[in-house]
């Protein structure tokens, strides 16, 4: 939901960051409000998912220019661990495998790692053991998933869903959600982003970085961004997002093309 | 047991008594050929007490005669292929004499020749090794081929070896992006050692695929080393076939200069009788983002012992190295013995090495279910056994696969 | 700093358990000969039998060449300049713990092993081994109503001489190997253990090994042995103070399992490991093997070694006795410059014997981390199966991590399978937990338990937080 007055927790501005040697993003510009679900969406390689790993901190990428402010704080500054602490979130398109590193573990020092930036107490066991059982129904997840190591030989659907249960136990103010409906059939795709609606609340937001029109059907964002060549091109409403999945990504190219060339980056 | 202890001795004798009967050094290999035989002179002989001869017994080397073979003949196998160059090597008369070249093959010069010669075997550690000293001190001919860049072609080497000592030496130049399919096959028609030296250098993006069928009989031995070099972006396959032998030894010995090569192993042995066949590979990487694929099969049958010593080295340098050996052992008599042994040894900490060993019978589970078909448990087993051989075979480049009958190799297995 | 080096700092934690206790102690001079192995026997009041062992031993030893086909490199031993007896200064073994010097009960309190009885562990029973001798065992009366021995072996020289001439020396030969006939012959004091007929060991058994003084070698010999039917699980812990000096340690241990025994024995081994520069620390050059000599009787052996500048050893399984089983869980991780020669041997003999092996192996710094193993079918191991998995885990690039496993098989009806991988620590494995917040220094720790969790497993109850703890203090500590 829009609301003028919500306060500002993302302010992106002018980010530029590279891997390696290769710039990618050319000066992103986005602010994010409480309560606003904003859908990122783009072509292959228009830099939708590096956004995704600058902003949770991923050390192959370079930040060259801008500012990320996180309610008002500078996001950039901070380890991934931090971010993740104070209420940032990535759902990872690729969730990594960890042999040997049992889930349930994993879920509780996670979640009291957030719990301690909070103040809130620590949660023992068999309290966790209780709170991850009411939330592993936001995911229709069984709880056999727990005593596995992490994401080790989940299924695509599988592992998404296990993303969405670490969303719901950290309860982050920002999600952002990196192709989360990729590898998903029809049911999974329902039931994560059936998970992420249940989550969304006034006081949080969420960023969907996405191909595809599918999730918008599932989860209607309030703003639609287009992605091209490590910038976005255009925002509008919803329906920015229809528009793009009747005429294509062509029209982007068109656009892209009668702009002036982009200023040669200094690293 | 005993054997070992009488063996080492006799060995001594055998090859004191065998350099005595050489001929004068001479020909195009003389010098190495002195260097060879004062090594030989100096060498301990292989014994058990040595961890790379541990379990292969030279003891049938003694038996044999203390002279050098000449044997002309084509071992009988189907002509080659129209357009496929056939060499057969004899050990004494130059393969070459009075054969015309395809586009792309040439002879080396006398001063590359100089320059080339012995270099792999250097750079894979293996000069010094007691069989490829033997091969220096008699090999009188080395066939020493150079492919040019960007062509492409096919080889056929056949010996065929009769009583006493079949020299043969080779040395390959790859060109950069030269491919070459080379089928050679060595048979066995005496009481004889074939003493093998293969040296193979890669050039950057060439190709080698090289087939070896080595069917021998109980009387004879075969001591080959194939040491190859590669460049990077090169690739080599290296089949080994070996059935039939008294005793067999293949060492292959590759090394990846500077990484970013990939390298294809494949080997069966079939032993029978008391048979003892041996492989001792050894794949070095000095460079990054190399690739080993390591497949080798052992069949033991009667009273035969099959050796597999499989050494993978990934030093610091070689970060992103990719490498995968496997090693499965097929135990069909309660009278033969395996030993199986793969040694990695690795100093990279981003790298993918995976190794795994099997030793078992035919499964039962398998068989049952064949049989559960209406099919008979002899030829159940065979067909199980067929299977199992198969994975090997079918990398063996064209006409060595033909060479390569199952029904020969599993006669009486 | 990239993620390898911020690992590899992290594994790089100062020794906790390098202190020295001052205490008056009785040594003999340095070095080895007839006289000094008769010397050890007369202080130890043993009978006949003993020093007949301990001589013959001696004469094996001097005939043997050490071994040196270990991937190790070490300057040579001088075996006349260790002291080869070494006692804290106390008359006879004490009765009551009351009586033991309070400096001694001191720093087993300080290792975290309290023995008074106010403060021992809960159903486990001690005996803490200092320098070459056994100073206090816990909970004796206890296991004494069971039937059950727990006691310094040479105690039970003087309390069980049939039982001890009996076993002693009949799973390790005194011809084994160097180490074994150098132990065999002037071996100080260790831990006997027997469990007789169908008694199940109501408590778990612990050994607590401290070397003290710096110059001293420490050669001790424990033997277990569990009648049909019995079962024990049985912890072996030890430490030393740091010197620049290095120790030598060659134990040797013998288990015998009868009919449908089970022997459980586990190792924690934090030796002091040397300096980042690989100066001091000890050799640890040790016999372990257990026989499985009766039917349906099972070894166990699993160890978590992070100390010692060399460890060599090989804990293994003789399995005589039809469906006999024997296990070998080890985690491994070496660091700076220490190195290790480890792994095991599963000899199957009878017919359908089973083995499991699973090896653990984690080298950081410049470490070198082999494991060594053997896996043997005899000619009668009919439908003898075997398992073997070894990981490595590389943590920078100047540690090396080797693997060496050997399978012999003369029998066509048993299957051997093994398995083998190497692995590291990713950056985005690491970047996937602290996207999550959790911190790098337990990201690491995280993984490294994981890695180990297969071992960590099957370590008992009581030290399984043990040993997890002992790699923590490895790798925790601050992130540079």
């Amino acid at each position: 939901m829009i609301r003028p007055d919500a306060p500002v927790l993302l302010e992106i501005k002018d980010l530029h960051a590279r891997v390696e040697d290769k710039a990618i993003l050319k000066g992103v510009n986005l602010t994010v409000r409480a309560g606003e679900i904003h859908a990122v969406m783009g072509r292959n390689g228009s830099g939708k998912s590096t956004l995704s790993k600058v902003l949770a901190g991923h050390p192959a990428y370079t930040v060259t220019a801008g500012v990320v402010t996180y309610r008002g704080q500078d996001l950039l500054a901070l380890d991934p661990e931090l971010r993740a602490r104070i209420g940032v979130f990535l759902g990872f398109q690729y969730p990594v495998e960890i042999p040997g590193v049992s889930n349930l573990e994993f879920l509780r020092v996670a979640t009291n790692a957030r719990r301690a930036e909070q103040g809130a107490e620590e949660l023992d066991t068999f309290a966790f053991e209780d709170l991850v059982r009411e939330r592993l129904k936001v995911v229709q997840m069984d709880p056999a998933f727990l005593d596995r190591s992490v994401n080790e030989g989940f299924s695509g659907g599988e592992k998404k869903r296990n993303e969405i249960l670490q969303m719901a136990l950290l309860e982050p103010l920002v999600a952002i959600l990196d192709e989360t409906d990729s590898g998903l059939d029809i049911d999974a795709l329902r039931i994560v982003a059936g998970g992420v609606n249940q989550l969304a609340n006034a006081d949080n937001a969420t960023v969907l970085i996405t191909h595809y029109q599918r999730l918008l059907d599932a989860i209607t964002p309030d703003y639609v961004h287009v992605m091209a060549a490590g910038r976005i091109l255009r925002t509008g409403g919803k329906e920015l997002a229809l528009d793009l999945e009747e005429r294509g990504y062509d029209w982007v190219d068109q656009e892209l093309a009668a702009q002036a060339p982009v200023p040669l980056e200094v690293a | 047991m005993a054997a070992s202890l009488t063996a080492p001795m006799a060995l001594a004798d055998w090859t004191r008594q065998w350099l005595n009967g050489l001929p004068v050094a001479d020909g195009p290999l003389a010098a190495v050929q002195q260097r060879g035989r004062e090594a030989l002179a100096e060498l301990p002989v292989p014994s058990s007490r040595q961890e790379d001869w541990r379990f292969t017994d030279l003891g049938l080397l003694a038996g044999l005669d203390a002279t050098l073979a000449c044997s002309p003949s084509d071992a009988g196998l189907p002509p080659a292929a129209p357009g496929v160059l056939r060499l057969v090597l004899d050990g004494r008369s130059d393969p070459l004499a009075g054969v015309v070249l395809p586009a792309g093959l040439a002879p080396l010069s006398d001063s590359e020749l100089a320059q080339a010669l012995g270099h792999t075997l250097a750079a894979t550690a293996c000069e010094h090794h007691w069989p490829v000293e033997l091969n220096h001190a008699a090999a009188q001919q080395v066939l020493a081929l150079r492919v040019a860049s960007r062509s492409c072609l096919t080889l056929e080497l056949v010996s065929m070896q009769a009583a006493g000592l079949l020299p043969l030496r080779v040395l390959l130049v790859l060109e950069e992006k030269a491919e070459l399919e080379l089928c050679q096959f060595a048979g066995a028609g005496g009481a004889g050692l074939t003493s093998l030296v293969l040296e193979a250098h890669l050039g950057r993006g060439a190709r080698l695929t090289h087939g070896v069928v080595a069917l021998g009989r109980n009387d004879a031995a075969l001591l080959a080393h194939l040491a190859i070099e590669q460049e990077p972006e090169s690739s080599a396959t290296l089949a080994t076939v070996a059935a039939g032998w008294g005793l067999a030894r293949f060492e292959p010995r590759i090394r990846q200069v500077d990484g970013s090569a990939s390298t294809t192993l494949r080997g069966l042995q079939v032993v029978d009788h008391r048979q003892v066949a041996d492989t001792h590979s050894h794949i070095s990487f000095s460079g990054p983002e190399g690739q080993l694929d390591q497949l080798h099969k052992a069949v033991a049958a009667g009273q035969g012992r099959s050796v597999f010593n499989g050494a993978v080295r990934v030093p610091r340098e070689a970060q992103r190295t990719n490498a995968a050996q496997l090693s499965r052992t097929l135990l069909l008599s309660d009278r033969a013995r395996i030993d199986t042994k793969p040694e990695l040894e690795i100093v990279a900490d981003d790298v993918k090495c995976a190794h795994g060993a099997t030793v078992s019978c035919l499964q039962t589970d398998e068989l049952f279910y064949l049989q559960s078909r209406g099919i008979a448990a002899d030829q159940a087993s065979a067909l199980l056994k067929r299977a199992f051989c198969e994975e090997v075979l079918r990398d063996l480049p064209g006409a060595a696969r033909q060479w390569c009958r199952f029904e020969h190799l599993l006669a009486s297995v | 700093m990239s993620t390898a080096q911020a690992v590899g700092d992290l594994v790089s934690q100062p020794y906790k358990y390098g202190f020295v206790t001052d205490i008056e102690t009785e040594k003999i001079a340095k070095g080895l000969s007839e006289d000094v192995v008769r010397l050890i026997s007369s202080k130890k009041q043993e009978p006949p039998f003993l020093l007949e062992f301990r001589l013959r031993a001696y004469r094996q030893w001097l005939q043997m060449q050490e071994p040196d086909w270990a991937t190790l490199g070490y300057p040579p031993i001088d075996y006349q300049d260790i002291i080869y007896y070494a006692a804290p200064k106390q008359q006879d073994k004490k009765t009551s713990l009351d009586e033991v010097d309070p400096k001694l009960l001191e720093t087993f309190d300080k290792l975290g092993i309290p023995l008074s009885e106010q403060k021992r562990l809960s159903n486990v029973a001690v005996d803490a081994v200092f320098d070459s001798v056994s100073i206090a065992t816990t909970y004796k009366e206890k296991l004494a109503e069971h039937g059950v021995i727990f006691c310094s072996i040479s105690e039970a020289v003087k309390e069980y001489p049939p039982l001890i001439e009996r076993y002693l020396g009949t799973v390790v030969p005194i011809t084994d190997n160097y180490f074994a006939a150098l132990n065999s012959a002037v071996f100080s004091d260790g831990s006997f253990v027997f469990i007789p007929k169908g008694v199940d060991c109501p408590m778990e058994l612990s050994t607590y090994f401290r070397i003290n003084s710096g110059d001293t070698g420490q050669f001790e010999r424990t033997l277990i042995v569990a009648e049909e039917g019995a079962s024990v699980s049985y912890l072996e812990g030890c430490t030393a103070p740091m010197f620049d000096t290095n120790q030598l340690h060659a134990a040797v241990v013998e288990l015998v399992a009868l009919d449908d025994a089970s022997i459980k024995y586990s190792t924690v081994q934090n030796w002091y490991a040397g300096d980042e520069n690989g100066v001091g620390g000890i050799y640890n050059f040790v016999t372990k093997r257990g026989q499985c000599r009766g039917d349906r009787s099972k070894i166990s052996w699993t160890q978590v070694e992070t100390g010692s500048a060399i460890t060599w050893k090989y804990p293994s399984c003789v399995l005589q006795g039809a469906e006999s089983v024997g296990e070998f869980y080890s985690v491994a991780l070496t660091n700076h410059r220490q190195q290790a020669d480890t792994g095991t041997k599963m000899i199957h003999v009878g017919p359908r014997t089973r083995s499991t092996i699973v090896s653990k192996g984690i080298s950081a710094g410049r470490s070198a981390n082999s494991y060594r193993g053997l896996v043997q079918m005899g000619p009668k191991a009919v439908g003898a199966k075997n398992y073997s998995q070894c990981d490595s885990m590389l943590i920078g690039d100047q540690a090396a991590a080797n693997t060496y496993p050997y399978i012999r098989s003369q029998q066509p009806q048993a299957a051997v399978e093994h398995e083998a991988s190497t692995c590291r620590i990713s950056e985005d494995q690491l970047f996937y937990l602290q996207s999550r917040g959790i911190g790098f220094e337990e990201a690491v720790s995280m993984m490294v338990s994981g890695f180990c969790r297969d071992v960590f497993n099957q370590l008992p109850m009581e030290f399984a937080a043990e040993a997890d703890k002992l790699l923590a203090l490895k790798l925790e500590g601050s992130v540079g």
